[in-house]
């Protein structure tokens, strides 16, 4: 540990320190005010404006005054006497009272007429349930009773209320460029409202402290045409794990149910439990370990072998006693639970 | 204590001065304390504070991992808040300079003074102390139920040493607004007295009422963590978000008692280097209670996102937005007093100026957090992260470096090298910005606060997040020019002399150091401004000199310690496993006894060695004006409790068990609480009429009234357990948790009446000095009023 601070610090002074280790999934272009994703962006845009604009004001004001005391008033030792001892000035005072107080009313005005705009329910809405849970996020689509984990896919264009709750400690949901955050809280529900406006893979995160890995506890938001989406609601009702054939597979199935069906549903395979996350049609996923990185054998294979090791915290335990070949086959396994013709993956100048 | 020679020509070994500050109860030594610790504190906290830089300098480190980070993150944040910004401006300032500013020979109750001292530092010891018990708190600063209630053994001695804390600040409040309320020199009204001691008046008023809060919430978590005692389970219709109310409840006000006492501070800094006096007075006066009761009505601006229906949050951004207007006041009135004078830039001048410009920006971002809906894109980002710090550490933190270079030459004696304060403060405001500024941006760009890790190739983040890291060793390079500035300071040893800068405030008017006794000299009672030497100097009064024969100290005594050092092994008993086998642990065990003995100690020990005249504005004693100050606190402890519970109650969720406690005990218990009440009033009756065996008599009465009530309560709840399992009924845990507290306080009580008795069993009071029994009186009627309460809310209901 000592070393490696000292190596660190060395590295810092020298500034060549820039390097990255792990390969985990990044890429996003994040922007809070991405006017284009969502209405939501462009109503905060707009109030912020405002804002800005007064502070501009008052930060021009005060530093001016600043600067001018500093240069003005400084003490040069050839003054004579001490200087005019005035005590205030009434109107003075109430003036700068009084300007800021009609300052913060406009803006508590703005303030309040948008939250009104944003709070406006929406016709025709989508329902999402979402849940956190240490350290991954559930999908539940109550109108199409299809789960999902992971990864939320929805359809441009659309009204969306995200009803979001936790199953253990606080969450809060932050699908970054798109829409505020909401607190993801046992017992309650709170409800983001939002339509997604463009096309794109948005980068998700947790916002509320939940523990080792709450730096961790990542996802991604699909947002795809209607007819993507159509689609892939068509195929996730009707899906079910293909009885497999292949003898990797056959042993992959074996695996699974010896190793991993207790706590993961796979819809026609095993029951899982409703606190981890649903492995159905895992293989149409981009990421993997809660959108740590990308969905592919390396990194699931390192995941199913010691998922704590690389995820402080994670509940899932390590699998020393399995071996690397049978790792290998759970991994396949897994990659090949698939939604036929579907890719959610976009390139980087899509990615949000 | 006859005060003997003023300046003792021999300097007293190590040994003797560790034995001086554990027996002393002098203001200025007790402000060392505070001084000391907080500013170590902030030393080990700035450090915790670049090794989380050093691990987010670049993308998936490996420096500081998960749980690590989390402990780091916490420890920096804690001892920040709780261990440097509060206490260092209120306890800290605050108790070498009010009596000096105010002109006396110390605060108004001494003792309790060096007891919560001591308290505080212990208090931080036993959250520290959790590294040798399976690790530090990693639960954030906030400590949010569940997520405080899963975590590892370290969240239960941050739970008990914030108790602690919590306890030695109501203490130190009281004590100061006791202080500020009976003790000022004859002729300084409240309107003369220095802004720094408004301050201090205006934020320990702040801390008595807001305490509560943090008291409410670090004990329920306790509970839950010890014995699955909440109001927060939604397993059982608790509600989660109920612990943030309790949280913030304190923890916004808390940001204006990080604030307040350091206003003050830039007040009295600005109108020494001007050379003029404050730029309106009384608004500024006015500014401070205004901020002061609006902080109040704010707490919730950290909650916008759990989720409170659009009113509340309204309600919430009215008045973030409104305390904007007084803390503008504050600024543009430090402006005014600058405009116009003779600046003379030294070190706490560029400090104060550092922190005008800092906290513009934090002000205006402030104003950016109450915009809701901006407030939900940046909740928990590093624009948070930025925004806090930007106030709190390059606000309140720069004006405690002012304070602490400006008041140097008095509290050491010596003055410091300028050149080097001038380093410690380019380096800090430059690494400042350049720590903080890119975290504003990566706010922007959606960086989470709390973060260990981030991926690579998020846009910009790499880039933002290496300038920020060189920024923090930027404000290392400052903290260790700091560093060099004390100790070239006290290699160089020039000595200060009386008022190095010229000061018109009273404590300039003495030696530096000051001596123990503070002044030898009656002040002219002409108090025409809130710069007395100023205007004495302009109308040629002086002081005439006393005898410091004449001058009588409190004596000297090492029980305040020894009873904080019985809470401090308590503590960690506490933070422990409570049982070991069937018995208490060890800790436990000796704590107690430690805490109980040294306490009668305490109490059999004349405050005094001869009888001494106290002098007091308000004509009560201080005993009873710091008891009333401190009985606003415990009102407001269980108004937290039982609002909790009503609302609890009113949206449903805790309905009472069938079988309930029932009412005939409860009323049974309501007449020995309340004749013990009226034995209590009468016994303190015969004593102020020199009556001493009724006196005596009628105490006894009074505390075996007391025990008897409590063994009803104990059978009463063996009885309901018996009968309904709490972890499953809601209501039993509001029940037992808030009757529970209600029967913690009687044993509070009572032993504060038996120390009385015991002090009239040994002959140390009388109708002149009345020991314990004024507090303790008032505190027995305060237990009695709040049972009244409990008896309509919990058996009537």
């Amino acid at each position: 540990m000592l070393q490696r601070s000292v190596g660190l610090i060395i590295t810092l002074i020298l500034g060549m320190a820039l390097a990255a280790t792990g390969g985990q999934a990044g890429g996003h272009s994040l922007d809070i005010l991405d006017s284009k994703a969502s209405a939501y962006n462009q109503e905060v845009g707009h109030l912020l404006r405002w804002v800005l604009g007064f502070a501009a004001v008052v930060f021009v004001v005060v530093t001016g005054a600043m600067t001018y005391i500093t240069l003005k008033f400084r003490r040069t030792g050839k003054e004579t006497g001490e200087p005019a001892q005035f005590h205030g000035n009434d109107r003075l005072e109430v003036m700068w009272t009084i300007i800021p107080t009609i300052i913060v009313f406009i803006i508590f005005g703005l303030t309040a007429n948008s939250m009104f705009k944003l709070d406006k329910p929406s016709p025709g809405a989508m329902t999402v349930d979402v849940k956190g849970w240490r350290y991954f996020w559930d999908y539940n689509y109550p109108e199409y009773g299809i789960r999902n984990s992971g990864e939320l896919i929805v359809p441009v264009g659309k009204p969306l209320i995200l009803n979001v709750t936790s199953g253990d400690v606080i969450h809060s949901y932050r699908i970054t460029s798109m829409v505020g955050t909401q607190d993801a809280i046992p017992g309650l529900i709170n409800h983001i409202r939002v339509t997604p406006e463009k096309v794109g893979d948005y980068y998700g995160q947790c916002a509320e402290l939940c523990g080792p890995s709450h730096a961790n506890m990542r996802f991604r938001v699909k947002v795809v045409p209607q007819e993507v989406f159509d689609k892939f609601i068509a195929e996730a009702k009707a899906y079910q794990a293909p009885i497999p054939t292949d003898p990797t597979l056959v042993k992959g199935e074996i695996l699974f149910k010896a190793n991993c069906a207790a706590c993961h549903a796979i819809k026609g395979v095993s029951q899982g439990a409703p606190n981890y996350p649903d492995l159905t049609f895992f293989g149409s996923r981009t990421t993997v370990g809660s959108g740590m990185w990308e969905n592919k054998s390396p990194y699931l294979e390192n995941w199913i072998k010691n998922s704590p090791g690389v995820k402080p915290g994670s509940l899932m335990p390590a699998f020393p006693q399995l071996s690397d070949s049978d790792v290998k086959t759970i991994a396949a396994y897994l990659l090949s639970h698939k939604l036929e013709g579907l890719d959610f993956n976009f390139p980087n100048s899509q990615k949000y | 204590m006859a005060v003997t020679a003023p300046n003792q020509p021999t300097r007293p070994g190590l040994g003797a001065q560790i034995w001086d500050l554990m027996t002393t109860s002098d203001h200025k030594k007790v402000g060392m304390i505070y001084l000391v610790t907080s500013f170590v504190m902030f030393g080990v906290a700035g450090i915790l504070a670049v090794l989380i830089r050093v691990q987010l300098h670049g993308p998936e480190q490996k420096f500081l991992v998960g749980e690590t980070y989390n402990q780091v993150l916490t420890l920096h944040g804690a001892t920040m808040l709780f261990y440097f910004i509060i206490p260092a401006g209120l306890n800290g300032f605050g108790n070498f300079l009010v009596p000096l500013m105010l002109g006396e020979r110390d605060v108004a109750l001494p003792r309790v003074n060096s007891f919560a001292a001591w308290l505080f530092v212990f208090s931080a010891v036993v959250i520290y102390t959790s590294l040798f018990f399976g690790g530090a708190p990693d639960v954030g600063w906030t400590f949010y139920y569940p997520l405080s209630k899963v975590q590892g053994p370290g969240t239960d001695f941050f739970m008990v040493g914030v108790l602690l804390l919590g306890l030695s600040s109501l203490l130190g409040s009281a004590n100061f607004a006791a202080t500020v309320y009976n003790l000022r020199a004859r002729g300084m009204g409240l309107w003369k007295m220095p802004i720094f001691v408004w301050s201090v008046f205006a934020t320990s008023m702040l801390s008595l009422f807001a305490l509560a809060g943090i008291t409410a919430a670090s004990l329920t978590v306790l509970l839950s963590r010890k014995l699955d005692l909440t109001l927060f389970n939604a397993g059982i219709g608790g509600d989660p978000v109920l612990y943030q109310q309790f949280f913030w409840f304190y923890s916004h006000p808390a940001v204006y008692i990080m604030l307040l006492p350091y206003l003050g501070i830039a007040a009295e800094v600005a109108s020494t280097f001007a050379r003029k006096p404050v730029f309106g007075y009384r608004f500024m006066v006015f500014a401070l209670v205004g901020i002061a009761v609006v902080g109040f009505l704010v707490w919730a601006h950290h909650m916008f996102t759990v989720g409170e229906s659009l009113l509340f949050q309204l309600v919430f951004v009215f008045f973030t937005v409104l305390v904007a207007i007084p803390t503008g006041v504050k600024i543009f009135n430090l402006l005014g007093t600058l405009w116009g004078g003779q600046l003379e830039f030294k070190t706490p001048l560029l400090f104060v100026m550092g922190f005008m410009f800092n906290f513009l920006l934090g002000g205006i971002t402030g104003v950016m957090l109450a915009v809701v809906p901006f407030d939900y894109q940046v909740q928990d980002s590093y624009f948070v992260v930025a925004h806090f710090h930007n106030v709190l550490m390059a606000g309140s933190g720069f004006l405690a470096f002012a304070g602490l270079y400006y008041w140097w030459p008095k509290i050491t004696g010596r003055m410091y090298p300028e050149f080097w304060g001038k380093i410690h403060f380019w380096l800090f405001l430059v690494g400042y910005l350049v720590t903080f500024m890119p975290q504003y941006v990566l706010g922007f760009l959606g960086m989470p606060r709390r973060y260990y890790t981030y991926p690579d190739g998020l846009y910009l983040w790499n880039q933002l997040n290496f300038t920020s890291t060189i920024g923090a060793f930027i404000l290392a390079l400052g903290g260790i020019a700091w560093v060099i500035a004390v100790l070239e300071s006290f290699r160089q040893n020039v000595k200060a002399p009386d008022n190095p800068w010229g000061g018109y405030t009273l404590e300039w008017a003495t030696t530096s150091p000051p001596p123990s006794y503070n002044f030898a000299v009656n002040f002219p009672r002409v108090f025409k401004s809130e710069r007395p030497l100023y205007d004495w100097e302009k109308e040629g009064l002086k002081p005439t000199p006393v005898s410091v024969a004449d001058i009588h100290l409190p004596a000297p005594t090492v029980w305040p310690f020894m009873t904080a050092v019985g809470l401090l092994i308590s503590g960690v008993g506490l933070a422990l496993p409570w049982t070991v086998g069937n018995s208490l642990n060890g800790w436990l065990v000796v704590g107690i006894l430690t805490f109980i003995y040294s306490l009668f100690r305490w109490a059999l020990r004349p405050e005094y060695d001869q009888p001494v005249e106290h002098h007091t504005v308000t004509g009560k004693s201080n005993a009873w004006v710091g008891m009333a100050w401190f009985i606003v606190s415990e009102i407001a402890l269980f108004g937290i409790l039982i609002a909790g519970y009503l609302y609890l109650r009113l949206a449903g969720h805790a309905t009472p068990p069938v079988e309930r406690p029932a009412l005939w005990l409860a009323l049974l218990n309501t007449f020995f609480l309340v004749s013990s009440s009226f034995t209590v009033h009468y016994a303190h009756h015969d004593l102020r009429t020199n009556k001493f065996s009724p006196f005596r008599l009628g105490l006894l009465i009074s505390i075996i009234l007391g025990g008897i009530f409590f063994l009803f309560q104990i059978y009463e709840f063996a009885n309901f357990l018996q009968h309904v399992n709490y972890q499953q009924q809601l209501w039993a845990n509001a029940f037992l948790m808030i009757v529970g507290l209600h029967g913690a306080h009687v044993v509070i009580g009572g032993t504060g009446l038996s120390l009385a008795y015991a002090q009239g069993l040994a002959g140390k009071i009388n109708n002149h000095e009345q020991g314990t029994l004024e507090g303790a009186s008032m505190y027995w009627h305060l237990v009695d009023a709040v049972w009244l309460f409990i008896v309509c809310i919990f058996y009537i209901w």
